[in-house]
């Protein structure tokens, strides 16, 4: 028999993340890297076994190839306990056919006999595609203190930027008694973190319901938490303080990675664990800068950074400038090239006295400007300029 | 042959007489180096790679940073369920004091091991070899000893073995301790036998009272087969606090480098969940090899740095070798030293050794 976990966390990661366009052509969003030796899911992860959370199941579903790979047995997480740990969860078929997950709701619904063989009391929902540091266990006192059916994590957020998240309207008390969609006029700037605690018991009854009706898209906000809300039940925002980003979108991604270089933003890397790369330390040559830059092993720089993190095994070549951009593992930034507020994906090879992205001063119209993003394992020849904004999945030649 | 037929032995207090303040603490195989390796990465690694899946680490003393480092085996892929990394401290009062002794008290470990064949090698030798092309002309040349060397310089400190052989390989005399200069044939401590003939010869050689075992092998060489094998790329013995400080800064020629971390036979090591290297807006590196979960915001110019360390804004570090989770205060300036663990230093302090003699720190030193 499995010994009872008194949390089991499930995390989503299988949605697609096509507003990263070539970046998850050929990967799951959870598993886009990130801050120079990460991949987005370490956060997550880490904050589970942080938090003494030894049960997590990851929702796999779009490219889960990269995803289960990097997930493998869970050691680097410490997620591979006897009887508990990291599993990676697909849709399967069953007698009486096959599913894919149709939404979030329909992911846990499918994994009800997962969460079973634990009995845990309490059920952790998370995204994949989060970057932010946070102890679960606080909520889940805060959860137990209210005798609440569900919590969910609540940041606040800009006003301006509210009508671009679900919004929850709360009582004095942190009760919510409104979800208001991404809202034309928000009413507060309580932000859904997209992060719940359930009692499992509940949470069970309602998937149950919720699978049976055929009107619903088997969604988490749309469905399961109205639901739950006018049945009734007791559902309570957990304030959280802290670093917390969506990277959803190249901007926000790019962001994100940006905040790692700002001595202003709250987020460290401390305590979060990953994958290493196999390679020696990295080696800075005579004559260049690397000023306010993050740079992992195994990389080779010979040419000036700043502003700028360098995954595992990069090489920069002489007389190369690499100016508020992320070039991710083993690309290879050729001599005399210029890479400015650009991404650059695994492998990719930009060539000599290539000029890449550009950065917003150097653009009259602003709409024209934005990140350039150049995809995996893709070469861009000598010489060859790539615009801002750009996003390439096709080799440039010289 | 097959190189999961064969066990490795290493032994890990190589050198350590003379590698003096390095293993005041640790042994040999613990010793830091390369930034992030210890020295039993090299050899450990060159075993995993060539699918040597059973390996023996004999701890004489000061093992306990070994052990740490060591732990399931499971950095170097050697924590199966059929084999794996065992460490072989002394036991029920019996003490390592003497190597033939020492193989002969481990018989037991030899005896009770699947493997047919044995190889024998230091904690203290850094390449990256792919010891399958040992077995294999080990077996082709129906050898009942191979002894490896490399044409190199003696080491510091070192007492030498040098092999001669012919044409084919074939060893015709090993001498102990000549009179050499420059280059020569340097066996490197790293033998490949049978387990059966190995354990036999022990048990004689305990029998007869023959217990240098360098003498032993001089012996071998006149009754038995016994090839010599070169090993190929590059090689270096760690034998002294200069070699030592050598090898470290040599790391920063970038040919070696490619030589010794190969992404098809990487070098294995423990690995601490460190984040990447951050440099501040003060920052100045040139000429220098940086691990991970570092921060840099001082002058740093020919320097391995080891992971963790910290470098304060105005402090100027040149020259040095610095281990794991150093902190350097500003404005401090330190010339051509070996600062150990865990070393604090206050802000504003010189100190300086000199090229041909770096200065070591010691471990959690904290100067004030």
């Amino acid at each position: 028999m499995i010994p009872k976990q008194k949390v089991v966390a499930m995390v989503l990661a299988g949605g697609q993340g096509s507003r990263l366009g070539v970046l998850t052509k050929k990967l799951a969003k959870p598993a886009v890297p990130f801050g120079g030796k990460y991949r987005i899911i370490d956060f997550p992860l880490s904050n589970c076994v942080n938090s003494g959370i030894e049960a997590v199941g990851i929702l796999t579903q779009y490219q889960p190839l990269v995803l289960n790979e990097y997930i493998g047995n869970g050691q680097p997480w410490d997620l591979d306990g006897m009887h508990s740990g990291a599993n990676c969860l697909s849709p399967y078929e069953a007698l009486g056919g096959a599913d894919w997950y149709s939404g979030t709701a329909n992911a846990i619904y499918q994994n009800i006999s997962y969460i079973d063989r634990y009995n845990p009391d309490y059920v952790l929902i998370l995204s994949g595609d989060h970057i932010y540091k946070m102890d679960y266990n606080e909520m889940l006192e805060f959860h137990k203190k209210n005798n609440a059916a569900c919590t969910i994590a609540a940041i606040d957020v800009p006003k301006e930027e509210a009508s671009r998240f679900g919004i929850l309207n709360t009582n004095k008390d942190g009760s919510i008694y409104e979800f208001d969609e991404k809202p034309e006029h928000p009413k507060s700037t309580n932000a859904s973190m997209g992060i719940y605690i359930f009692n499992w018991k509940e949470l069970r009854k309602y998937l149950i319901d919720d699978a049976n009706d055929p009107e619903s898209s088997n969604d988490f906000g749309k469905n399961v938490l109205p639901a739950m809300l006018e049945a009734g039940e007791r559902m309570f925002a957990y304030p959280f303080e802290g670093y917390w980003k969506d990277v959803g979108t190249i901007d926000s991604l790019w962001e994100a990675n940006m905040d790692l270089l700002d001595p202003n933003v709250s987020l460290d890397l401390n305590n979060v664990y990953s994958r290493n790369p196999m390679m020696p330390p990295h080696y800075i040559a005579d004559g260049v800068t690397t000023q306010n830059s993050l740079i992992a092993d195994g990389c080779n720089v010979n040419g000036d950074l700043e502003f700028s993190i360098l995954f595992a095994g990069v090489t920069v070549g002489k007389g190369a400038t690499i100016n508020s951009s992320i070039i991710m593992p083993g690309a290879v930034i050729e001599e005399g090239a210029k890479v400015e507020f650009a991404i650059v994906a695994e492998n990719a090879v930009i060539g000599k006295n290539a000029k890449v992205g550009a950065s917003p001063s150097e653009v009259k119209n602003r709409d024209d400007w934005g990140v350039t993003v150049i995809g995996d394992n893709i070469k861009i020849g000598d010489n060859v300029t790539v615009p801002p904004k750009a996003m390439i999945d096709k080799d440039m030649e010289g | 042959m097959k190189s999961n037929d064969v066990l490795g032995l290493i032994f890990s207090n190589s050198c350590e007489s003379t590698l003096t303040e390095l293993t005041a603490h640790r042994t040999t195989a613990s010793v830091p180096i390369g930034g992030k390796y210890r020295m039993i990465d090299f050899v450990l690694s060159n075993l995993a790679n060539s699918n040597v899946n059973n390996v023996g680490i004999v701890a004489k003393s000061g093992f306990m940073s070994l052990m740490d480092h060591i732990g399931s085996g499971s950095a170097w892929d050697l924590s199966k369920k059929r084999s794996g990394i065992t460490i072989l401290p002394p036991y029920a009062g019996v003490s390592f004091s003497n190597k033939v002794e020492t193989l002969y008290q481990l018989r037991g470990y030899f005896e009770d091991a699947n493997e047919d064949y044995v190889l024998i090698s230091e904690s203290n030798i850094i390449n990256n070899v792919d010891f399958t092309e040992l077995f294999y002309l080990h077996s082709v040349n129906k050898a009942d000893i191979t002894l490896v060397y490399k044409n190199m310089m003696v080491p510091e400190k070192y007492t030498p073995m040098t092999i001669s052989h012919d044409n084919i390989g074939k060893v015709e005399k090993v001498l102990i301790q000549p009179n050499v200069k420059g280059k020569c044939n340097l066996y490197l401590g790293t033998l490949l036998m049978k387990t059966e003939l190995f354990l036999e010869l022990i048990n004689k050689a305990i029998s007869e009272n023959e217990l240098d075992f360098n003498r032993l092998i001089q012996k071998w060489v006149d009754e038995y087969t016994v090839f010599a094998y070169e090993c190929p790329g590059t090689c270096a013995v760690i034998s002294s606090m200069n070699e030592y400080y050598r090898f470290n800064m040599e790391l920063m020629n970038g040919e070696l480098r490619k030589e010794l971390f190969k992404a098809d036979r990487p070098i294995l090591t423990k690995v601490r969940d460190d984040a990447p290297c951050k440099y501040g807006l003060t920052s100045s590196v040139k000429n220098s090899l940086v691990s991970q979960g570092c921060f840099i915001d001082g002058e740093v110019e020919n320097c391995v740095i080891s992971k963790g360390v910290h470098i304060s804004k105005g402090a100027k570090v040149s020259n040095c070798i610095i281990m794991q989770d150093t902190e350097i205060g500003e404005g401090c300036n330190l010339n051509y030293l070996i600062i150990d663990k865990d070393v604090k230093i206050a802000p504003n302090k010189s100190m300086a050794g000199a090229d041909s003699y770096p200065i070591h720190i010691e471990k959690k030193s904290v100067i004030k």
